[in-house]
Order: C-alpha cells, then sequence, then structure tokens
C-alpha cells in the first residue's frame, strides 16, 4: 500500500471572516457546521467532501467568537448547539422550510463557554456546557418543551472541554436483542478537562438529582487542553483521552468499574518524521485536540505543528501512530 | 520509524513549504473533525485557543480541506471486495455451524475439505483481479499487487491447507510447482534462444539454463537440450548426456505412488543410478573436461550434484544463478531430502536464509518467508502492511484452521483475527457504499466487532427524502403503497440487516431518527410507521400531536388532509398487540376529529353533530381538546334548520362545559385550556374563557328551543343514538 499519498479534494471555501474555532459534521457526515471569531456559525451540505453551493446557511445569535458547535442526534431532530465567548449557549433548529431558528438561549454561565457536548442519545437530548470560570452546566430538553438546567462548580480556574461517557458500560455481556427486551439502565457521566490540569469525572446521582464528582485524573502538568471519551465499541475496558499544554496525550484506561484509571502516553517519537530532538512521549507542541473514530478504535490527534496523526492501539496494546497528515 | 505510518499531505497544501514556522507564529494552530461517514477528517487552520483576539481584514480564506487516511476502493476493487465477501461468508457459515456441533466436527474431513475449497476460491479470485488487472493501466492497485496476493495464498494453501490426509506428506514436489507456476524461471526467451542455435553449448546461457531447469524439474527442456548435446565434439559429454536424459525423466514424484513407502524406495534407487552416474563422471580424465567454451566437466558436475541432492552444490548453484532463498530451500525438499515435511521446513528455511536473507523492503517476500518458517502470525502482520484484505482473509482462514491464536489479548481485547478482520473492515469503511459489507466483518468480530457494526449502521444515510420521493410517485399507482407508510430503499435494507443480526435496538433507534425525519418534512403517515416500527409509542404520540397542532395552525382542511395519511395506520395499530392504549387513543381521536370536520365541511351536520358527542361519550377526547369541541358545537347548537342534538346530548356538552368552567376556576386552566387557547391565538384563560361563554349560552338557547319544538326531533335523533347509547 502506498506510504505517502496527497489529498485530492477541493479546499472549502466557508467564507467566514475570521479565523475558523470548531467545524463539526453531522451524524451521517453530510452536513459541516463551524464556528468563527466572526460570531457566526455557518452550515454546509457536505457531498464528496465539496460543499453544494446554494446550501449554506448563516446562524447569527452571538455578540463574540463561537469557540464550539455540536451536532444533536437526529433522532431529535436537526439540532445544532454553539457556545461562545459573550458567555452564551444557543440551541438552533433547522425548520421544515429550510433555515435555522434559535430555540433556547442558555445564559446561566458568566464566562466564555469554551466547551459543548451531547450526551449519547439514549439518555435524552442533554447538552453539557463548560465555561472559563471553571464552571459546568448541563442542559436538558425534556419531553414537554421545556427545558431543565444545572450549573455548579468544576474546576478551580477554567475548563476547557467536556465529553461524555458511553450510557452503557464497558464489558457488560451483550446477547443477541429480542424485541420488548430492556436494555440496560443507561448512566449520566461525563469528563471535563480544567485549566487547573486535571480531568474531572462527575456522575448524575438520581437519588439526590445532583451531579457529583466521582474522579480526578491527575496526570498533565499544565492546562488539560481536551478530553475525548471513547464510545462502548465492545472494548473490555473504559478508554478517554486528554490533550494538555503540556504537549502530552494521556490514555486513560480503566479496567472495571471499581478498578483505578491507568495512565499511558503517546510516543511521537515512534512516528514517521519525528524529530529527533523530541523527548519520548512529548509531542513538538500544545496538543489541542483528540478525538476517538467512530467505529473502531482510532484516536486523531491535532498537535501546534500543523500535523493530525491518527494513533491504533496494536495486537500487544501498544498505541502506534498509524498515519499523520500534514497541512 | 514504523513501517506501517501513512504520510498524508494536504493538497493544494494549506501552509506552503517551509512556512510552517510561520504559521504557528501567527497564532493558528491546525484543527480538524472526524465524519463518521467514512475514515476521513475535515481539516482547517484554527486560532489558538489562548490568541482569540486574532483578527484578520476579512480578506484572507478560511479553507476546510476534506483528507482521508484510506483511499476508496476503486470499482475493479470494489468487484474483487465484493466477490471475496461472499466466499467469506460462506467460511463464516462454516465456523457458526461448527459452534452447534463442535470442535471435532470443525477437524473433520468434510470441514476440512471445504476450507481446502474455499482457500482455493480466494486463490483463483485474486488471480482472475490480477489478469484482470494486468491489462488496465489505470488501476488503483497493479496487477503486480494482485499477483502478490496470488502468490501469497497460494504458498499458504501448499503448506497449511493441503488435501485431507496429506497434511504429514512430503512437500517438495508442491512447493516445486508452486514456484514454477509463480516464479518462472529459466524464461521461454532464453530456451528458445538457444534452440535457435546450432552449437548451443558455445553460448553463454546454455549452461546456466540448464542447471536452473535440472533445480526447477523441468525435465522435459532439460531433456531436449542434452540432446543438442549429440553433436558435441566431446564423446564423453555425448556418453553422459545420453544417461543423464532418462535418468532426469525418471526422478520418482510423490504423486504417481500410492504408497509413501513405494515412492521413498523408488528415490533410494534413482538415488542409486545419480551414484552410479558420479562415478562415471569422475573417470572423465582430466584433459577431456574442457571444450575451448566451457569447463563443460565442471557444469555437469554441478547438475548430477543437485540431482544428489548436494546441499553445498545447491546453495552455490543458486546463488550463481541468482535464485533467491525460496528456490534453495524447495530444491531442498526436491532434492537433499525428498521426504522432507511441512513441519521440518522451518529449519532447512532458517539455515538457508542465514546466507539467503528475504527482502525486508519486499513484504511479498516477508510474507512468504514467514509461512516457509511456520510462523502464521508473523505472516499476517506482513500481510497486512501489503494489503488489509489478505491479512484479514489468511487469519479467518488460519483460526478456522487452529493455526493462531485463539484466546483474545488482554491489553487490546481481540484475538489475532479479530484483528486483522476489523482492520480491514475500518478500510472498508472509507467507502460509505459499501456499509453491507463492511458490517458483515464486522458482525464477525466478537463483541468489538458487533458494536462497531452497530455504529456503522446507525450512521448509514437513510437518503429519506428519497424514500418520500419514491413513495410520492407510488402514490399515483398505488396510493395504498404510501399510506401505509412501507419501508423502502435503505432504509428496509438497514432493516433487514438488523433482523439478520438480531440488532434490535439499533433497529429501532434508525426507525426513531426516520420517523423524527419525516415529521420535519410532515410525511405524519411514514412517520408513524416508523415510530411503530420503533414500538416508540411516546413518539408516535408526539406525531399525533403534530398532527393535531396542523389543525391548530393551519386549519381543518390541512388537518383532514394530513390524518388521511395516518389513519390507515390505526387498523394496522389496533391489530398490534403491545402498542401502548394511550397513544392509540390520542390517533384515534385525531382520525375522528377529522372525520367530524369532513362531514362538517361536507355540509352533513347531523353526523358531524353524531360525531362529536361521540368523541366525548367514548372518552377519547383528550380534555386539552374538550374547549375547542365544545366551541366546535356552538356552530351545530345554533344551527336554524333543525336541532341537531338530541336532548340528553346536549346534557353531555353541558357536562363537559361545566367541567371546563369548574376546573379552570380552581386552577387547572392549563390543562383543560391549552388547546383552545392557542387555537383562538388569545393570551390567556380570559378570552378563551370568554368564548366558552358562547357556548353556555347557545347551550341555553338550545334547551329552550327543546322545550318548544317538543319531541319530534328528539325522537329521530335518539333513533340514531340507540345503537352507541
Amino acid at each position: 500500500m502506498p506510504s505517502a499519498t496527497t489529498t485530492e479534494a477541493v479546499p472549502i471555501e466557508t467564507a467566514h471572516e475570521d479565523m475558523i474555532h470548531d467545524a463539526q459534521l453531522d451524524y451521517y457526515g453530510k452536513r459541516l457546521a463551524t464556528c468563527s471569531s466572526d460570531r457566526t456559525v455557518k452550515v454546509f451540505d457536505v457531498i464528496d467532501g465539496e460543499t453544494s453551493k446554494s446550501s449554506g446557511h448563516t446562524l447569527k445569535g452571538h455578540t463574540g467568537p463561537v469557540w464550539q458547535v455540536a451536532w444533536a442526534h437526529p433522532k431529535f431532530g436537526h439540532i445544532l448547539a454553539s457556545c461562545s465567548y459573550d458567555g452564551k449557549v444557543l440551541i438552533w433548529r433547522e425548520q421544515a422550510a429550510g433555515g435555522w431558528t434559535k430555540v433556547k438561549e442558555h445564559t446561566l454561565h458568566t464566562a466564555s463557554v469554551n466547551s459543548v457536548s451531547w450526551a449519547p442519545h439514549e439518555l435524552g437530548a442533554i447538552l453539557a456546557c463548560a465555561s472559563s470560570d471553571g464552571k459546568l452546566s448541563v442542559l436538558t430538553f425534556k419531553d414537554d418543551g421545556q427545558w431543565g438546567a444545572d450549573i455548579f462548580n468544576g474546576h478551580a480556574i477554567g475548563c476547557n472541554s467536556v465529553s461524555w461517557a458511553p450510557a452503557t458500560q464497558p464489558g457488560s455481556l451483550i446477547h443477541p436483542q429480542q424485541p420488548g427486551a430492556q436494555p440496560a439502565m443507561p448512566f449520566k457521566r461525563f469528563a471535563s478537562a480544567g485549566c487547573d490540569n486535571l480531568v474531572k469525572i462527575w456522575g448524575y446521582r438520581e437519588d439526590t438529582q445532583s451531579w457529583v464528582e466521582e474522579e480526578t485524573l491527575d496526570g498533565h502538568t499544565d492546562w488539560v487542553r481536551d478530553v475525548a471519551w471513547a464510545s462502548n465499541i465492545g472494548l473490555p475496558r473504559s478508554y478517554i483521552a486528554t490533550a494538555s499544554q503540556d504537549k502530552t496525550v494521556l490514555i486513560w484506561t480503566k479496567d472495571s468499574p471499581t478498578s483505578p484509571w491507568v495512565k499511558t502516553a503517546l510516543d511521537p517519537s515512534t512516528a514517521s518524521g519525528a524529530p529527533s530532538t523530541a523527548a519520548a512521549g512529548k509531542f513538538p507542541d500544545v496538543v489541542w485536540r483528540v478525538s476517538w473514530s467512530l467505529a473502531g478504535n482510532i484516536l486523531a490527534v491535532s498537535c501546534g505543528d500543523g500535523k493530525v496523526t491518527l494513533w491504533k492501539e496494536n495486537l500487544r496494546g501498544v498505541w502506534e501512530c498509524v498515519s499523520d497528515m500534514s497541512s | 520509524m514504523s513501517s506501517t505510518n501513512h504520510h498524508l499531505n494536504l493538497f493544494p497544501p494549506l501552509i506552503q513549504a517551509g512556512h510552517a514556522e510561520q504559521f504557528i507564529q501567527s497564532g493558528k494552530t491546525i484543527s480538524f473533525a472526524q465524519s463518521p461517514l467514512n475514515q476521513s477528517h475535515a481539516v482547517f487552520p484554527s486560532a489558538r485557543q489562548d490568541a482569540p483576539s486574532i483578527k484578520y481584514s476579512g480578506v484572507e480564506e478560511q479553507p476546510i480541506f476534506f483528507a482521508s487516511s484510506e483511499t476508496s476502493p476503486s470499482s475493479e476493487r470494489r468487484l474483487f471486495i465484493g466477490d471475496t465477501s461472499i466466499i467469506f461468508a460462506a467460511l463464516q457459515n462454516l465456523t457458526n455451524t461448527a459452534q452447534n456441533r463442535g470442535q471435532d466436527w470443525l477437524q473433520s474431513q468434510e470441514t476440512h475439505n471445504v476450507i481446502r475449497k474455499l482457500t482455493l476460491d480466494y486463490i483463483n479470485f485474486a488471480r482472475e483481479c490480477w489478469i484482470h488487472t494486468s491489462s488496465q493501466d489505470s488501476s488503483q492497485f497493479s496487477g503486480d499487487h494482485y499477483r502478490s496476493l496470488y502468490t501469497c495464498l497460494s504458498l499458504f494453501a501448499v503448506l497449511y491447507v493441503p488435501e485431507y490426509g496429506y497434511e504429514d506428506a512430503p512437500v517438495g514436489d508442491d512447493l516445486m510447482e508452486w514456484l514454477n507456476v509463480h516464479f518462472i524461471e529459466p524464461s521461454t526467451e532464453e530456451g528458445d534462444h538457444l534452440s535457435s542455435l546450432d552449437h548451443p553449448w558455445e553460448d553463454d546461457t546454455f549452461w546456466p539454463y540448464l542447471v536452473r531447469v535440472t533445480l526447477r524439474g523441468l525435465s522435459k527442456a532439460a531433456t531436449f537440450f542434452l540432446g543438442t548435446l549429440s553433436t558435441h565434439p566431446s564423446d564423453n559429454l555425448r556418453r553422459l548426456a545420453q544417461q543423464l536424459s532418462p535418468l532426469l525423466q525418471s526422478q520418482p514424484h510423490l504423486q504417481s505412488f500410492e504408497a509413501e513407502r513405494d515412492f521413498a524406495y523408488a528415490s533410494h534407487r534413482w538415488k542409486d543410478k545419480v551414484q552410479a552416474l558420479r562415478l562415471e563422471l569422475d573417470n572423465v580424465p582430466e584433459i577431456d573436461r574442457h571444450d575451448g567454451t566451457e569447463n563443460w566437466w565442471d557444469r555437469l558436475s554441478d547438475i548430477v550434484g543437485v540431482l544428489e541432492g548436494r546441499n553445498e552444490v545447491i546453495r552455490r548453484v543458486c546463488e550463481d544463478l541468482g535464485a533467491d532463498w525460496r528456490e534453495a530451500s524447495v530444491s531442498w525438499g526436491v532434492f537433499t531430502d525428498v521426504r522432507l515435511r511441512r513441519q521440518d521446513l522451518p529449519e532447512v528455511v532458517s539455515q538457508v536464509v542465514e546466507d539467503m536473507p528475504p527482502d525486508p523492503t519486499n513484504l511479498e517476500d516477508m510474507v512468504h518467508a514467514a509461512l516457509f518458517s511456520g510462523d502464521p502470525a508473523k505472516a499476517l502482520s506482513h500481510a497486512a502492511l501489503l494489503d488489509p484484505w489478505l491479512a484479514a482473509h489468511m487469519a479467518d482462514l488460519m483460526q478456522s484452521l487452529s493455526l493462531i491464536e485463539k484466546e483474545t489479548n488482554e491489553d487490546s481485547g481481540l484475538n489475532i483475527r479479530d484483528f486483522y478482520v476489523l482492520s480491514y473492515s475500518q478500510y472498508l469503511h472509507a467507502d460509505p457504499a459499501l456499509w453491507r459489507i463492511t458490517v458483515a466483518y464486522m458482525f464477525s468480530c466478537g463483541e468489538t466487532g458487533v458494536r462497531s457494526a452497530d455504529e456503522v449502521l446507525m450512521h448509514v444515510s437513510l437518503r429519506l427524502s428519497s424514500v418520500g420521493t419514491i413513495a410520492h410517485s407510488q402514490e399515483e399507482t398505488n396510493g395504498a403503497n404510501m399510506k401505509s407508510g412501507d419501508l423502502a430503499g435503505v432504509v428496509k435494507d438497514i432493516n433487514a440487516t438488523c433482523y439478520e443480526y438480531q440488532r434490535e435496538e439499533v433497529r429501532r433507534t434508525i426507525c426513531r431518527i426516520a420517523a423524527q425525519s419525516f415529521v420535519q418534512g410532515k410525511e405524519y403517515g411514514l412517520a408513524l410507521s416508523y415510530a411503530s416500527s420503533a414500538e416508540d409509542w411516546p413518539g408516535l404520540g408526539r406525531v399525533v400531536d403534530r398532527v393535531l397542532q396542523e389543525y391548530i395552525s393551519a386549519g381543518p382542511e390541512q388537518f383532514t388532509r394530513y390524518v388521511a395519511g395516518i389513519a390507515p395506520s390505526l387498523q394496522a395499530l389496533r391489530m398490534q398487540s403491545g402498542a401502548q392504549g394511550i397513544f392509540i387513543h390520542r390517533l384515534m381521536f385525531a382520525v375522528r376529529y377529522a372525520e367530524f370536520h369532513q362531514r362538517l365541511s361536507n355540509r352533513d351536520l347531523q353526523d358531524a353533530a353524531w360525531d362529536l358527542i361521540s368523541m366525548f361519550q367514548d372518552g377519547i377526547a383528550p380534555k386539552s381538546w374538550w374547549g375547542v369541541l365544545l366551541c366546535d358545537a356552538q356552530q351545530l347548537l345554533q344551527y336554524d334548520g333543525t336541532l341537531l342534538f338530541p336532548y340528553a346530548s346536549a346534557c353531555i356538552l353541558l357536562q363537559h362545559l361545566e367541567e371546563v368552567i369548574t376546573r379552570t376556576d380552581q386552577g387547572s386552566g392549563d390543562e383543560y385550556l391549552r388547546v383552545l387557547i392557542s387555537k383562538l391565538g388569545c393570551s390567556g384563560t380570559t378570552e378563551a374563557l370568554h368564548a366558552l361563554q358562547g357556548v353556555r349560552l347557545a347551550l341555553a338557547k338550545y334547551f329552550a328551543r327543546c322545550t318548544m319544538i317538543g319531541t319530534g326531533e328528539k325522537q329521530v335523533a335518539e333513533r340514531k343514538f340507540g345503537a352507541v347509547v
């Protein structure tokens, strides 16, 4: 197989007037939502890696740079969440006639909201948000059309990212599902990445109707920029990836609900073209983003050096860089 | 550096060569989004979050690139993938059957024969694809690539999937056949060239050619050229050549014998003859061993040395001829140790490769070496780099033959087979159109595979808008189809796949997405079908609510049209056990309420009045709708022509009116008046109550009319009600 290739797709021109901060493909990979310092969110149809010219929509409502966008599960309809420097989280819904309208303005945060993330669909339409003052909030869309909101202190300084745990715990034996069989009770849990160098895990207690800090992952020596909880694709354990200002990516694994989280650092010195000066376990620059693939166990990592690398656990359980994309 | 690494460059480049530092200095970084559709990523320049104040003039472009770590298969590759997936499915069937029938059955002759047959099928497809792609220029994978798959699989078959009962038989002849099929030496051109010469032995290539054909066991070619030596000036050579020919032709081959013992005996006898020839050769005087061009004696001695199976001669001859470790190893099994068994081969190969190592940059060579060395797992790791297809299918066969560890690795949670089959399915996932094949491979890989397949299935684009179009075109010819909301197109396929693999939860999730999507497109009939297929009764209730909402927002005409779309579902749902009553009730109400409006618009007032009362009497009208129904009643009460309601019915209206007003007074206005308020477009309960006062007045007048006019009308009406009340 070829080991060096060049992409052939024509780049998409977004027509944003300032830097793009986030881009997210929808559930089917057919639409792309982008957000920018120009205070807008844009939605494009993507066909074979190109956008169709007529399809772009610009969603205006924020009064500051928009940091992140997130698509809700399609069973709830075409819904987007966006968060901004203006401290607001906006929920947008696509109308039957086309075009997007704002259906909810979440204003409980009083500082820049850095991250939004939808919960696994089994839990309902639930959104977690994190802001620069370290606060976390959870927004729940109820059956009667109302929204409920919880807000609480998450990190001492600021919070950069949130990511939900899969609704079902790994390692639970699965059997062919029979019609009418009750699936295992889903559980609400998410991880947050903070400027206090910590990653915290939060669980919802149905009895007290409140969010409780369950565990703290202490391993980074600088701000944690991103956290990504792997979906439960039948692997025997839970996986969390974290990316940090300290130029490392840590993979945290937990074998059973009662066992502790164990961390392993990705080692970019094993990757091709790695500078020989790089220290083992350190990336050349700040690591900004980590994200798990949909099917399988591939982790994508973007680093400040302008490279996106893809990582996979090999048969012996060692993480290897399988691909890299440079700009 | 890992040789597994794929390096991908964006084109056109986002950052010009040498400008990376400048890019980073300017406060930018690179970010990405993963596509759930395939193995691609959207890559874009982004601001570092610690420098959010960068503001550009607006002229700079903000592009997004799509890059994929896997290349989508081209059409010829797709054909190969599709054809071989059928063989994979057949083996899957076999192993599933084995699970029911036990391990003994898996090791039976019957099963072994099937596995062997399927292995040969793979080999044939690889060969076909090689022949096919060799004639094309624009193939994604060259003909040579498929040739290498062909050689690897064929070797695998020779060494690991022999005919049943032959596992412990000598393997030399089979290996030589494999070598001669795949690595043809010497070339036909060389033979043609030599046969065109009068004195071929004077040509430089003559003796090397003759040694090579001997080494390859090509006795016909050897005999032919030994024959040309009949005109050679040396008497000794002429005589020896004449003796050598029948010896080459009579070398015993295993397949000519019933029993290995006979073969071994014959080989022994034959070796004695070779020995006799060696004695004669040694008797040739030194002076006659050179013919002026060449020392023919040395060459002939090499040939006899090969036949004798002299190790050092074979090794040296191979090196001189430029032959590799494969040829040396295989010759060992044909000449040195004719009874060489599969299990002894690794020992031989390890000796050979010490001096003649395989080429580490040639993956095909590495796969062959691992297979020869009896290390199937290592063969797989090289095969995975050559082509994920090869590793997956070979691993699948290896597991069914118990050649690789079946236990899952504790760290990765996968066994060897599943690891390679999953890697291949991830490669397939690069092309979303191959989702059926992708999930078929995933579903064969334990829990991890099943969950991965679930994700792939749930993200298959439903293309519902086209379903709608199909349904519409069907409507012209067969309206019933559309109205009953038959599952169509991709959704039907995914549903079938979910049934096949018993993924009910996945199927339901997909149906819920479809239902939601149809609601958005106001295809309520289809939405209802999907909600009920998902057994999502609250969801079904929400569809009905949306239809009822149409009455409020768009009026009775639109409403009755939409209800026509959902009415056929009612009958089916009533038959269905498990369908939950409350939501079915709401659907019944929507249907009855639409009928009522239909009658109203047809001026069939008597029946309309009857409908209205029966909705109250049967208790199917939700409380929130009572106010609306009562307001509807007002115009019927005020109808001048006849008294449309019997006295008792008017009393029912009055009872309900009283309940609405009393309960509103008690603070339950929201429950009773919600719909009426939005229908009237008013802001609160006051206006709604005002409207209801109008109904009360109409009722009062109606009762007065009843008293005055007497009983005639009442009796007529009551007769109609008799059946129901």
